[in-house]
């Protein structure tokens, strides 16, 4: 058989059974799929956890269905009369360099951020409430009240948008109102509570 | 999903697959396709008057000869990259009938200097050539983008700039039998030179002809893995 001829006798014989199993897989026989795939899984696993050793074993899991679904997908591909092994590591070698083609474009993206004022758990965005003039919106007496004297398409909006975190369509289906009409209300109704906050 | 689970469903589903032809097999095929198509585009657009005396000219059925190598090569080639495990040394096939194709019409610009002097070769826009060669090539290169789309997409820009190459060649040899330009230079520039702009731009194309993603979506549907 062509390619194997710088391999082992004991690796050529088990290539050969994969060939087998995978000549059969070919031709439709679910039995011998399923037991070639159980046989390479746990190679596929040891492949790709020797070549990403920072990888989490449930990342390498994640490599393996990859690699696997790429194998089940091109499965024509294999010549009968070809080795099994280089064709299976070509394809597991594709797709390890496209994970980390993949992780280092993800990772070239990804901006370090430090903690911010405005991460609310931040002391700075807790403390320092008069630089918003919103000293009273810790009250939610006065809040209530002040949402109460709003207009009352206005108060829907706010009750919908932000006291029941409903979304904009949501809210316009529940209302009747346009999703145009209900972002201007919420505008003017929290820009009259930030008044009416400031000035209590 | 689990490992042992995805296994399970991925073997119930399997369907029953008849392996790809080889490399040099699929080429055939392919040219089998594209022939058809082509003598139409040439007899519909009619060849060129002096058709059966070029056939008879040594550097017409050398460059035409070469071409035509060079568009089986590649195919043969692109075929190549699509087959996981298939040595790389097959991407440079088409090295040699390309050398020769160039080589040819090389040759045939210093013959051309050497008997009619510089004045003769001088350069001239032939826009006619690349929407020409675009026409006679749209089977070949629709032809190819399916036989490729059956592989594996390894190496996406590799495999769609060679699939280019031999649709573009293709369409030049036909561009020949009705195009009554021989000039080594203008056919150089104009015609090998198309064929090396569509051969770029199939490259670029690569990723959105041939990616894991696309042929991984529709295993997992047809193995109605979600």
């Amino acid at each position: 058989m062509r390619g194997q001829r710088n391999r082992k006798p004991s690796q050529q014989t088990d290539d050969r059974m994969l060939a087998m199993h995978m000549r059969a897989a070919q031709s439709g026989d679910a039995q011998a799929y399923a037991k070639l795939l159980r046989v390479l899984t746990p190679r596929l696993r040891h492949i790709i956890a020797n070549r990403r050793r920072s990888l989490q074993p449930s990342d390498v899991e994640d490599l393996v269905q990859d690699v696997l679904l790429s194998l089940h997908a091109v499965r024509a591909t294999y010549d009968p009369e070809r080795p099994f092994m280089p064709w299976l590591l070509a394809i597991a070698h594709n797709r390890l360099a496209d994970s980390a083609r993949r992780y280092a474009r993800h990772t070239a993206r990804e901006i370090e951020m430090g903690m911010s004022d405005v991460t609310f758990s931040e002391p700075a965005t807790n403390t320092d409430m008069q630089t918003y003039g919103a000293q009273t919106y810790g009250d939610p007496q006065a809040l209530r009240r002040a949402i109460r004297a709003l207009p009352p398409g206005q108060r829907q909006a706010v009750e919908m948008l932000k006291l029941s975190e409903m979304s904009l369509k949501e809210a316009a289906a529940a209302s009747g109102m346009t999703i145009g009409t209900l972002k201007v209300s919420v505008h003017r109704a929290m820009t009259a509570l930030r008044k009416a906050l400031t000035k209590e | 999903m689990e490992t042992d689970r995805l296994i399970r469903t991925l073997a119930e589903t399997a369907r029953p697959v008849r392996p790809l032809p080889p490399p040099l097999a699929s080429a055939a095929l392919w040219l089998a396709l594209s022939i058809p198509y082509i003598a139409l585009v040439v007899y519909v657009v009619s060849p060129r008057p002096d058709l059966a005396a070029k056939f008879g000219e040594m550097r017409f059925a050398i460059e035409q000869s070469a071409a035509l190598a060079t568009a089986i090569a590649a195919a043969a080639a692109a075929f190549a990259a699509t087959i996981p495990g298939y040595s790389r040394k097959m991407l440079a096939l088409p090295a040699f009938p390309l050398a020769l194709w160039l080589g040819a019409l090389g040759q045939g610009c210093v013959e051309d200097w050497l008997q009619f002097g510089a004045g003769d070769l001088r350069m001239r826009p032939d826009w006619f050539c690349l929407p020409a060669i675009v026409l006679v090539g749209t089977v070949p290169a629709l032809a190819m983008a399916v036989m490729l789309r059956r592989g594996a997409p390894l190496m996406p820009g590799g495999a769609v700039a060679l699939g280019g190459l031999a649709a573009a060649a293709i369409g030049n040899v036909g561009l020949r039998l009705f195009h009554a330009q021989d000039a080594s230079l203008m056919v150089l520039v104009w015609q090998v030179g198309s064929v090396f702009a569509l051969a770029g731009l199939a490259s670029c194309l690569g990723r959105y002809i041939l990616n894991w993603d696309s042929i991984i979506a529709s295993a997992r549907r047809r193995a109605a893995v979600r």
